[in-house]
Formats: C-alpha cells, structure tokens, sequence
C-alpha cells in the first residue's frame, strides 16, 4: 500500500434497485495520472464521490493514502461571491496558507473582482480546481474538468494538470474527451455494467481491441471513411475501385482509430 | 480571524450584495412602516403607543419568512453545500451564518423603525427598553429560525413563494398587529396563535415580557432547531 495513493476493494452501490457498482477493483499508484471512463449513467461520478468520501456505498473498502483535493464535475458558489473571497473562505477552514504562485498561474487574482454570477465558464472552472488545491493535497480528484471549457480553455487546464503531474501529485480524473484522457493519463479504467471493463494504458486498450484500421479518402466528390481488419486487400480493393471509375484521389490516410472509437467499441461488445 | 468569524462576515457582505435581501429586509419593511404608520395613526391615533411593535413584527415577519429561506435554498438546494463539503467546510456553515448576517439585518430595520417612529408619526417609545430589546431578539430568532425550516424543507423557489405566503399572511393578519384580534370570530383568534407573530407582538408590549407569553416561543425554537438539525444531519449523510 504504500506506492499506492488509492485502493479500491469490492466497491459497491446501488439507489434503489438500480446497481451503479457491482463490486470495482483498482489500485491507483502515487504519482499517476488516472483516468476513470464510461459513458452517462455508468457510475464514474458515484464511483469518485464514494472514493472522496461524500457518498455513502453499500460494501466494500477504500483506502486513500494522502490530502485529497476535490474537483466536482457539477460545482457551484453563492452567485454573489468574488474568487478571492471564497478563496480565503476555504483555506481558513482548511487552515491553509494562501499559495498565490498557484492563484496567480490559474489567474484567480486577475478575476478578484468579479462576483461568481460574472465568470466564465471557465473561469469558474479555475477558480474550483484553486479550491481544489486549496492545502497542497497529495491527490487531486478532477470530474470532467474541462466539460463546457472552449479550446483555449482547455489547453490552459491540461497545462495546469501536467504541472500539478510534474510535482508528484496523483491526479483522478473522469472524461468524455478521449484525447485528453491520451494525452494527460497513464492509465484508464473503463467503466461497463457496474465493473471495470478494462484497466490498463491507452496502449494496451488500443491492442488489446484495435484491429480495426480505418481508410480515409478524401475525393473530389467528397470525404469517405473505410473501416476494415484487412488492410491490405481493402486498400487494394478501394484504389482499383476508384481508378476503374476514373476518380481521382485527393488525399488518402490510414490510421487504427482514436481511443474514443475504442472505447465505444468495447462498451458496445460489452454490452452485447 | 477564523474560518466561522470570516464566514460570517462574508456573508454579511454577500446579503449586502445581494439585492433580494435588501429588497425583502430593508426597503419593502421600510416602504410599508411609512405607509401603514401614517394610515394608522391617522385612522387610530391610539395605535401610537403600539405602533413600533407593530411594524416591528410586520418587518421581522417578511425578512424572516420571505427574505431568509430564498438564500436557504440556493445554498442547500444546490451544488453548493456539495463544493462547501468536498472543500471541508462543515454543512451548517451556511445555515449558521445566514442565520446570524439575517439577525443583524433585521436588527439594525428595527432599530431604525424605532428611531423613525416618534419623529413620523409621533409613536411612544417602549417604557421598558431592556425588556423590549430582548423580546425583540427573542422573537427575530425565533422567526428566523421558522425561514431556516421553510429554507432547509422546501425543495424549489417556486413552492417556497407560496409556503412562505402561507406563513406570512396569517401572521400578520392573525397576529393583532393590523386590528384588535378581539375583532376576529373565535376560531380565527385560535387560529392566530399558531403563529409566532401573535406571542412576539404581546411579548414586545410594555409589561407584555412574562413566561406566558414566552413559552411557545421557545418551543417553536426547539421545535424549529431540531427539524433543522435532522435536516442537515440527512444532508450530510446522504
């Protein structure tokens, strides 16, 4: 346990008749980014809120090892507040002392004097993930950080949770953006029928079920997407197809998919 | 400062900031003490001797039961108490600190009622002072602590407008404070003593401050802090 900031046994919840987690295990070591995926209605928020302590589960342990710092995924302040203030408001419950390093790189004090009703989507946003980091905690629970944020937006956030990733801290995090979960985690757990799908890195999801490649072919009657097992005679197939019709090519791309293709995929073999 | 003492203060600020309380706590309690004040001492020049304990209930009433439970509810009906716990910041906080920010609000429209009063409508100052003060508090606490109820039971804003109208209402119009409530049919007098209203105006009346006046008041107290405390209790376990 002790390379391990978390460790989750059995881990079970249901609301009423309806089982959310039907017995997930997963370790997460200190220092790695994770990434906890399902689509809607999968249990990824109940499975974090019952890791972070502010919902109740029906069995099983959990064991965090170190200072969590929370990111909701639906958050909310007194429409009246101005960041600063709540900023204060939290560290002095928590008995904190202001890091204004890490207000200045979320830009909090450059939205002092805006009141919460004010903010940006993802202004609020940074003003959470400061709340979050509120007492330099050991791990970082972030639910959807970067749902609602536009493209600057969320350059700006992955370059704050690859810092907070540079500085040792074990970082949790649920995600719809496949792209991110590639780029900022080292590994992911895939959440299906109230169980672990899949745990493991973004490498090993995509050869454990990428067989799939897709061909895109951009001509000029348009873009088309081939998706095939064989290569090889595909791609044979489609060029003598096209040349017989005296199309000409455009451009032509092949690649084995993106993770969100995969993970779709799973979820759907899963489910049937 | 610490964390409780910051969090009143700022929430002293945020009522401040937020223009529904200075609507349902300062202007509309005002408008209506300067309207009803000249109309009744005009009508019932007799009602200068009660006309600071009237207003004072009508004030504490609306601030109480229209002004306080809306803030309630955009705190606890809301992801809020969620971030306040995730950061932890204990769930009372807000019901706490609203509570007492509310207290000094509707102190300092009493006050002012008080000081304008004689001057308006040439109204008699309550003879015992100190009596009066602590029926005062007395009563704003204990009708605070029924808005904590409405604001901490009542699920969305549009059902607490009604709920809290039906609170109201009554008190006023049942509580004597508007006419005699010997003028009221028998059932409707009964009716009045329901409400807290009735036994906070006769408890703030000269020589009005004795146990028989008092004791529902208290029990309406109690009452209204142990339906908070289980309310919170199945928040936070929740």
């Amino acid at each position: 346990m002790m390379n391990r900031a978390i460790q989750v046994r059995g881990l079970k919840k249901s609301y009423g008749r309806n089982i959310v987690l039907d017995g997930l295990d997963f370790e997460i070591e200190k220092g790695e980014t994770f990434a906890l995926l399902g689509v809607n209605g999968e249990g990824k928020t109940t499975a974090l809120e019952c890791i972070e302590g502010l919902r109740k589960y029906d069995s099983g342990t959990i064991t965090v090892n170190g200072k969590m710092g929370i990111q909701l995924q639906s958050s909310s302040l007194p429409a009246h507040i101005k960041p600063m203030e709540a900023v204060r408001l939290f560290s002095k419950w928590n008995k904190a002392k202001l890091d204004f390093t890490m207000l200045n790189a979320l830009g909090i004090q450059e939205i002092e004097k805006k009141q919460y009703i004010q903010l940006s989507t993802g202004q609020k946003r940074r003003l959470h993930l400061a709340l979050a980091l509120i007492g330099n905690p050991d791990i970082i629970f972030l639910d959807e950080p970067t749902a609602g944020l536009d493209a600057p937006g969320r350059v700006s956030l992955h370059g704050q949770i690859r810092k907070l990733k540079s500085q040792g801290k074990t970082i949790v995090l649920t995600s719809h953006d496949m792209t991110e979960v590639e780029n900022l985690c080292d590994r992911l757990a895939i959440l299906n029928n109230g169980n672990i799908a899949f745990c493991g890195t973004a490498t090993e999801l995509t050869d454990k079920i990428g067989e799939t490649y897709f061909i895109h072919i951009k001509t000029q009657q348009g873009n088309s997407t081939f998706e095939t097992d064989t290569i090889e005679d595909t791609l044979i197939s489609l060029l003598n197809d096209l040349k017989q019709k005296e199309i000409p090519i455009l451009d032509i791309k092949v690649d084995r998919g993106t993770l969100e293709q995969h993970f779709i995929e799973m979820a759907r073999r899963e489910t049937e | 400062m610490n964390g409780f003492l910051y969090g009143v203060a700022l929430q002293w600020k945020l009522d401040i900031r937020s223009k529904s309380l200075l609507v349902t706590c300062y202007i509309v309690p005002l408008i209506f003490f300067l309207l009803m004040g000249g109309i009744f001492t005009s009508v019932m020049p007799e009602m200068g001797s009660t006309l600071i304990q009237s207003m004072i209930v009508l004030s504490v009433s609306m601030g109480a039961f229209i002004g306080l439970p809306p803030s309630l509810i955009e705190t606890y009906g809301s992801d809020i108490k969620k971030v306040y716990k995730a950061n932890g910041v204990p769930v009372c906080l807000g019901l706490v600190t609203m509570f007492l920010s509310a207290f000094a609000h509707l102190t300092i429209t009493c006050v002012v009622i008080m000081l304008l009063a004689p001057i308006l409508f040439e109204a008699t100052l309550p003879i015992q002072l100190p009596f009066f003060f602590l029926a005062l508090a007395i009563y704003i606490i204990v009708s605070l602590s029924i808005g904590s109820v409405l604001g901490l039971t009542v699920k969305n804003q549009a059902k607490l407008t009604m709920i809290s109208q039906l609170v109201f209402l009554p008190s006023i119009m049942l509580s004597g404070i508007m006419f005699p409530i010997e003028l009221l049919p028998d059932f409707l007098e009964t009716a009045g003593l329901i409400f807290p209203a009735s036994w906070g105006y006769r408890l703030m009346l000269d020589h009005g401050f004795c146990f028989e006046n008092l004791w529902y008041l208290i029990f309406i107290f109690f009452a209204a802090v142990i339906v908070c405390g289980i309310v919170l209790k199945k928040q936070k376990a929740k």
